[in-house]
């Protein structure tokens, strides 16, 4: 069941994937084009579009002001005249100022024009705790999920961050592509040859007999150092990567549940109206109830003071200590 | 005396890090401040520089290569016919300063 890689792959930063993908596919079609703040020359905040401005010039890689709303916006209305923007906003947080093409326009676009017209705009942000405080740390991906045309993928390795981005480069309708801060540090193999990740197909990261974890983003690596420390103590964890947030991989997490009888949804997010809380309704319509602990955020902003930072946000500990607890009801 | 330039934990957070350029090859000598070698992170480059005089004597890792931080890099020696350990463990560090650009 572990998903393995048959293919030859390179290991790479987290950045050199993205602009892997991204270069890939604006050579393949040149209706896709970058926006955002420091695109250009600089080369993205997190230098993930390295040499796509010397590639492709300042028409297909443009740097945006500070303004959030517009570069959206602009964005939304490219994409409904033909063309492929990938817009980029810094920090997740940021995004709110964006709400409203995004949702009210891109999201709706296809539907308003009873499929007439469709708004294949990629926005790509960056969430998670780090240092930055209350208005930098936020993870707000389960508010995107309840909007109905909104497709919401946050991978968790550079591989995926690459094949997310490709599928997303050619998808119908507004996605949006979200990093974490935390991930960035971290290379990973990545295959040579294209690839893509379909959306909607979670993946199993660790096999497992006790209790099935789910997680996405970052919090895939606590589940993993987690499930590590309590396979020494006799319980076997089930990991898996959502991968993709909207659509959601029901039968994947169903079929693991079905197994395992306990289910562990990690989020970095808040737990009110979370991610978990959507999975285990879903699964928990079909199935009935199953045993469920859910671990996220504490419900208080993100400190910039690191210790009410590591508080709040949850870690590989809470997981272990939540999986006791789930176990031992 | 022999000793071996470790890679720096230079960048919070980065375990692994790609050589980018050596700035020398076995035999340079090298006094301090001068540039051994560039090492890239996920958004920095890491600049190794001399903290004492040495003499460079053998490469652990080409350009484009991964090592992890605290793994050694290269071998240097005070003295140019300086016999090398054989596959021992070298026991002192060679004293580096390292700036992030």
């Amino acid at each position: 069941m572990l998903d393995s890689a048959v293919v030859a792959t390179k290991k790479m930063f987290f950045r050199e994937a993205i602009a892997k993908a991204v270069r890939e596919e604006m050579a393949l079609n040149d209706r896709i084009m970058v926006m955002g703040q420091d695109v250009g020359s600089f080369g993205g905040s997190y230098r993930e579009f390295d040499g796509l401005f010397g590639e492709f010039g300042a028409e297909r890689v443009r740097d945006m002001p500070v303004a959030e709303n517009a570069s959206i916006g602009i964005g939304a209305g490219a994409a409904a005249a033909g063309y492929r923007p990938l817009v980029t906003i810094t920090y997740m947080d940021f995004l709110m100022l964006g709400f409203d093409p995004l949702i009210n326009y891109a999201a709706k676009l296809r539907y308003k024009t009873a499929g007439g017209l469709t708004a294949p705009l990629v926005v790509k942000t960056t969430a998670g705790a780090q240092g930055q405080g209350v208005a930098h740390s936020q993870c707000i991906e389960a508010w995107l999920m309840s909007v109905p045309g909104l497709t919401v993928v946050a991978p968790s390795t550079p591989a995926d961050a690459y094949g997310l981005m490709k599928t997303a480069l050619r998808a119908d309708g507004p996605v949006v592509y979200i990093d974490h801060k935390r991930l960035f540090p971290a290379p990973g193999e990545v295959p040579v040859l294209e690839s893509l990740v379909p959306f909607g197909l979670a993946a199993v990261r660790r096999a497992g007999t006790d209790v099935t974890i789910t997680a996405h983003s970052f919090m895939v690596r606590m589940a993993l150092e987690a499930a590590e420390t309590l396979e020494s103590e006799g319980i076997s964890c089930e990991v898996i990567d959502l991968r993709s947030l909207a659509p959601l991989d029901m039968p994947a997490i169903a079929q693991s549940v079905a197994r395992t009888g306990a289910l562990v949804t990690l989020e970095e997010g808040q737990l009110t109206s979370g991610v978990g809380a959507e999975v285990a309704a879903r699964l928990f319509e079909t199935t009935g109830h199953r045993r469920w602990a859910r671990v996220g955020a504490l419900p208080a902003p993100v400190s910039s003071n690191p210790v009410l930072e590591a508080a709040c946000v949850p870690d590989a500990r809470r997981v272990a200590e939540a999986v006791h607890k789930l176990l031992a009801r | 005396m022999i000793y071996q330039l470790l890679v720096p934990a230079a960048v919070p957070g980065v375990e692994e890090i790609r050589v980018l350029e050596w700035h020398g090859e076995p035999g340079t000598a090298f006094a301090p401040g001068d540039l051994i070698v560039e090492l890239e992170t996920h958004k920095a480059v890491v600049e190794a520089r001399a903290g004492q005089a040495g003499i460079l004597r053998d490469i652990k890792a080409a350009p484009g290569d991964w090592c992890q931080i605290g793994t050694p890099l290269a071998l240097f020696s005070d003295s140019a016919d300086e016999a090398m350990p054989d596959g021992a463990v070298v026991s002192r560090d060679l004293v580096i300063e390292f700036d992030v650009i």
